[in-house]
């Protein structure tokens, strides 16, 4: 066998496992979610299901609150990527494309915070939201999921910026464009692809949030999709036909997002990497 | 020009504002809150001093969870970066469908921590699970295997899960590294008739060393936070087997009602962190010196 015939073997071998590593667990949650109660449970799982139920999803959605989940969840992540990207791409302009005082130590702290512990500052957030009686609402998860989100989204922004050529921009300055106009007219539609991966990171993780909804959130009716869905498993343990119907409906709206915005926001991550 | 400096910070504060208001000004009050000996949310306490700081450093379940912090890391670390490695190897490559491969392999990332806790769980259990029955047809087990019932079995089961969340993140940026790296150098190589696994180590792997130092930072960071996978899978059990810092933290804080004990955990957690994060980022620093 020669070498080239060789390597393709080896890379196809290598890409199935990577296949069966990220794909057979969802195929199994999903094709599980409509399987009868009987086969879900049997001994020897099938790879295709040999019955078809929706039962499962039926009894979910009458027995759970899983549509005020999802709405309250779609609430909290929407705003905190309206706001993430209201407050990091000015930031990450001023910080990529304008000279200031104290830039460097600002950038620095700002990439310090991007690793911060969230448990760390949880116990003296419940303290202090709980001052200010904003405790159980949804605007202070939207709050902390923003500060969370935007380190990270000001450093991706950062080669976004940095492709954006030098005299596009003194052109427009040369015609008496501020930085205001500069940073709308010019920067934002160069930076489009840049901000849309930002927004779909800022969703990602608000829609993922478990810690602080969990703790901060006291009313059922105020719970996001992650807290809801955990508050399940406990409540009916082992109805996995359930729990599955509710994996299935809650990686249905990312799926959904991502098969739009997926392109995107995978080049921004990797984009943002390299430089 | 003052207009413009006006105007970047301007910019800039808004964001520094809300920084400091969620991150800086709790990370503050949690070290006010560990010199006291407040006990639950809204009650009062007396000023203590470091009464809490020398009752838990005496504490073995705190030096446990540090070191078993320490292992989580280590253990997620290699396995993440491992498969994160070999994903990346093969998305480097051209293939049909590779660009559906890049962009879908991060769907582990993208779906809510429960939602990877209700299929693994079910994966993994004793009843209707996949994992026994393959393991149990494979001849490597006899009966089934409760995965989270014994310590050890549980930590290393959670490492995967885990690990299995973040690779292909950590995978899309070594990805990023490697299209970097000049293809002319791997056709030279191969000219000189240097294999595949010299051209690995030779090339890929020399010049994707920054990259993988800085993930390794970053990646020790986000290992070490972790809570939401542990909690809801084991709650730090069995038997504190898989009780790590932010665990402890949180058990002391709202099972224990030890609200300044724990305030004093977090102090010492971020001590730990800035000073790995100070001393990496030196050495870094000094590796680059010499190259």
């Amino acid at each position: 066998m020669n070498r080239s015939a060789r390597s393709t073997i080896l890379l196809l071998a290598a890409g199935i496992a990577l296949l069966i590593l990220v794909a057979l667990p969802f195929w199994w949650v999903v094709t599980g979610s409509v399987k009868a109660p009987q086969e879900i449970i049997s001994r020897a799982p099938t790879f295709f299901p040999h019955s078809f139920t929706l039962d499962h999803y039926l009894r979910l959605l009458a027995r759970s609150a899983y549509a005020t989940y999802v709405g309250n969840s779609l609430i909290v992540a929407g705003a905190s990527t309206l706001l993430t990207l209201l407050l990091a791409v000015p930031a990450a302009y001023a910080f990529f494309r304008l000279e200031f005082a104290g830039r460097e130590t600002l950038y620095r702290i700002i990439l310090l915070a991007y690793a911060f512990p969230s448990i760390v500052v949880l116990i003296p957030l419940f303290g202090m939201f709980a001052k200010l009686g904003v405790i159980d609402t949804l605007p202070a998860l939207i709050v902390i999921n923003v500060a969370f989100a935007l380190p990270f989204s000001i450093w991706m922004l950062r080669s976004f910026f940095a492709e954006v050529p030098k005299d596009i921009e003194e052109a427009a300055i040369m015609d008496g464009a501020g930085p205001v106009t500069v940073l709308r007219r010019i920067m934002m539609p160069l930076i489009a692809p840049g901000i849309a991966s930002v927004g779909v990171f800022a969703f990602i993780t608000s829609w993922t949030e478990y810690v602080f909804a969990s703790v901060l959130i006291i009313s059922d009716a105020k719970r996001t999709v992650p807290v809801g869905f955990s508050g399940m498993i406990g409540q009916y343990q082992i109805d996995w036909g359930l729990l599955l119907a509710g994996a299935g409906l809650a990686i249905l709206p990312v799926v959904i997002l991502f098969a739009f915005v997926g392109r995107w926001f995978v080049s921004g991550l990797t984009e943002g990497a390299v430089k | 020009m003052a207009a413009t400096r006006n105007l970047a910070l301007a910019f800039v504060v808004p964001a520094m504002a809300l920084l400091g208001l969620i991150l800086g000004w709790p990370l503050f009050s949690a070290f006010l809150l560990s010199l006291q000996d407040v006990r639950s949310v809204g009650t009062e306490g007396q000023w203590v001093g470091l009464a809490n700081y020398t009752k838990l450093l005496a504490d073995g379940a705190v030096w446990r969870a540090l070191g078993m912090s320490v292992a989580w890391v280590v253990a997620n670390g290699i396995l993440q970066t491992a498969l994160a490695l070999a994903a990346a190897l093969v998305l480097n490559q051209k293939f049909a469908g590779v660009r559906i491969a890049r962009t879908w392999i991060i769907l582990t990332w993208i779906v809510p921590t429960v939602i990877v806790v209700i299929i693994w769980r079910w994966l993994f259990s004793t009843s209707g699970g996949m994992i026994n029955p393959l393991l149990m047809q494979a001849g490597l087990i006899e009966r089934p295997v409760g995965f989270f019932s014994t310590p050890w079995s549980a930590f290393a089961t959670l490492v995967f899960i885990n690990s299995w969340r973040w690779f292909p993140f950590i995978a899309l940026m070594l990805l990023a590294g490697m299209t970097r790296i000049p293809a002319d150098l791997y056709e030279a190589a191969r000219i000189d008739g240097a294999g595949a696994w010299k051209r690995f180590t030779r090339i890929t792997w020399p010049l994707l060393k920054p990259t993988l130092s800085v993930l390794a930072v970053v990646g020790t960071l986000l290992s070490f936070n972790v809570f939401d996978i542990i909690w809801l899978l084991t709650a730090g059990g069995p038997a504190g087997g898989t009780t790590t810092l932010p665990i402890l933290i949180y058990e002391t804080a709202f099972k224990g009602y030890r609200l300044s004990e724990a305030a004093a955990l977090s102090v010492i957690a971020t001590f730990v962190l800035v000073a790995f994060a100070l001393v990496t980022a030196r050495s870094m620093h000094r590796d680059e010196g010499r190259t």
